[in-house]
């Protein structure tokens, strides 16, 4: 019956237009050093963040901001760190932490502020409190990605995580994830495109998990 | 009028998947904390291609940078960033967004002419960069706004934007809705009405070569594809153009930005323009892909001209509706989402 195959074909251009390459891109990289806070009693409290943002969104937060070249102050920058922090909320604050396999959920962001060094890159500061301290003997661990995959979270290269007042003996380990631009050595095979079809979290799996153990 | 109702249903599933592309571009209503000007979309269910994409289009921005960032001392700077922008644009425009879904519908519902399809998306391109220049140039340059006023500024275009979809959504609506009644009430068989409509039945000869009738054909056998665009108005196609495109990209944006702070904002301009070039290929592709399924359409539907007139208004209508509700949803989104500002 002819009248299917017309259909057919507009559901073909439907589908077309709809082409799951639904890919939003990273248009913002950060890379992110992070300091796992503890109580005096050795619980784990929060996560200290300290993100440091490429060079094209540095320049479009610094624009319009500082005097004469030089690099906007902390107090310039306040107003776009207190949206950003606002607006990290509904998102979770990129931060995904696990304890004992559920999930830990975060307070609102403390001391948060942003800053420009002398070439001109913007770093945001910003301390993540836990909603209840907890005890550090049992697994704890978080990652930070974007699940829309607008910012692309990479843990910086060196000493990414540290312990602040860590009981004796805990340490953290970074689990890395698959890399995604290693294909330019690999064949267009199927085994290719399975790798390439990560599911809906894109970012999640894209993201190192860090994890912290303690004795 | 049986028969008809089932392949009303059928049509009714293959705009089904046009609404998965208006869902998919409905979560750009999300407001993001770094966002750069408007929201940009999700990244859905993600298939092996969009991985791919997505490869890539990281690798053209990551050149995007470098590039700009060469302008300064390399002279050979702008060649490369010329090539990363066009190459950028090609794969971004390759993701969802509501620019597709609007052209997409648009396409299904009104226009039959490939050329001035790839026209209306060319100039749809063309626009988004402009958008951008403009903002950009405007914003930064003369007035040294902050980042905030820009995205401000750009959440207000957007919102323009989506009141522009729905306004073209509610005008094609009404106009592909008469058009749906008229088709309806037309009787079964009637060759006479054809012509006094101005011959939206087109003769053609299907498969007797010998066939052939006159300019007055007494019966009819195929619709003209090129006739059903007999309501076409270059006001509708202008407000597609403006319903698409006036929204500007992230990418084009933070282009200008950068090379501004570079000391090179012509050269960010030039950019954005090839970016737009690049956009206008692939969304060009995709407004083709809708004029030939049309015709395809119209044409195997040949020996049941008016069970496919019907049909085909039916689709346009649909597709009308689907603009109008997805204008009214993005306002909607725009309006009670949390605001960036």
């Amino acid at each position: 019956m002819p009248m299917r195959y017309g259909i057919a074909s507009l559901t073909i251009a439907a589908a077309l237009a709809a082409a799951a390459p639904a890919a939003a891109h990273p248009h913002v990289w950060v890379a992110v050093r992070s300091e796992v806070l503890f109580t005096p009693d050795g619980k784990i409290k929060g996560v200290r963040h300290s993100w440091t943002f490429d060079e094209m969104y540095s320049a479009f937060a610094l624009q319009g901001l500082g005097k004469d070249g030089k690099p906007p102050s902390r107090e310039e920058l306040a107003p776009l760190a207190k949206t950003n922090a606002e607006s990290l909320a509904e998102f979770d604050y990129f931060t995904f932490a696990k304890y004992q396999n559920a999930k830990a959920a975060f307070g609102p962001p403390e001391e948060v502020w942003l800053e420009a060094d002398d070439k001109k890159i913007v770093t945001m500061h910003f301390v993540l409190p836990l909603q209840q301290p907890l005890p550090a003997q049992k697994p704890f661990s978080f990652q930070i990605y974007d699940p829309t995959y607008f910012v692309a979270f990479d843990l910086e290269k060196q000493n990414p995580v540290a312990l602040a007042a860590a009981p004796a003996g805990c340490s953290t380990s970074v689990v890395e994830p698959k890399p995604l631009l290693a294909i330019d050595t690999q064949k267009l095979n199927e085994a290719f495109f399975a790798k390439m079809s990560p599911g809906a979290d894109f970012g999640m799996k894209l993201a190192a998990r860090v994890v912290v153990a303690c004795p | 009028m049986r028969v008809l109702s089932r392949d009303c249903a059928l049509l009714l599933a293959a705009f089904a998947a046009l609404l998965l592309l208006q869902d998919a571009a409905l979560a750009q209503a999300m407001r993001h904390p770094f966002a750069v000007g408007p929201s940009e979309g999700p990244i859905g269910a993600t298939s092996g291609l969009t991985g791919l994409l997505l490869a890539w289009q990281s690798k053209f921005h990551m050149e995007l940078q470098s590039a700009a960032k060469a302008l300064k001392t390399d002279p050979f700077a702008f060649a490369s960033l010329a090539a990363a922008s066009f190459a950028y644009g090609v794969f971004h425009a390759a993701g969802p967004g509501h620019g597709k879904a609007v052209l997409a519908s648009y396409m299904i519902a009104n226009e039959t002419a490939l050329r001035r399809g790839l026209l209306l998306a060319g100039l749809a391109a063309l626009l988004q960069g402009a958008v951008a220049i403009a903002l950009v140039g405007v914003a930064a340059v003369l007035f040294g706004a902050t980042a905030q006023r820009m995205t401000d500024a750009a959440t207000w275009i957007e919102t323009a934007s989506y009141a522009a979809i729905a306004a073209l959504g509610a005008r094609l609506a009404y106009v592909k809705g008469r058009a749906l009644l008229a088709a309806w009430r037309k009787p079964a068989f009637a060759p006479a009405i054809a012509a006094a409509r101005g011959g939206a039945f087109a003769c053609v000869a299907v498969d007797d070569p010998s066939h052939v009738h006159g300019p007055d054909c007494g019966h009819a056998h195929a619709i003209d594809a090129a006739r059903l665009s007999a309501g076409f108005r270059w006001g509708d196609a202008l407000a597609t153009v403006v319903a698409a495109g006036l929204r500007p990209c992230s990418g084009a944006i933070l282009v200008l930005v950068f090379t501004l702070s570079q000391g090179a904002f012509m050269a960010g301009a030039g950019a954005t323009l090839l970016m737009s070039a690049g956009t206008a290929l692939t969304t060009g592709a995709l407004a083709a892909t809708a004029v030939f399924a049309k015709e395809f359409a119209a044409r195997l539907a040949a020996r049941k001209s008016r069970r496919a007139e019907l049909l085909l208004r039916c689709a346009e209508f649909l597709a009308a509706l689907l603009v109008l509700a997805f204008g009214a949803a993005l306002l909607l989104g725009a309006r009670m989402g949390p605001s960036m500002s």
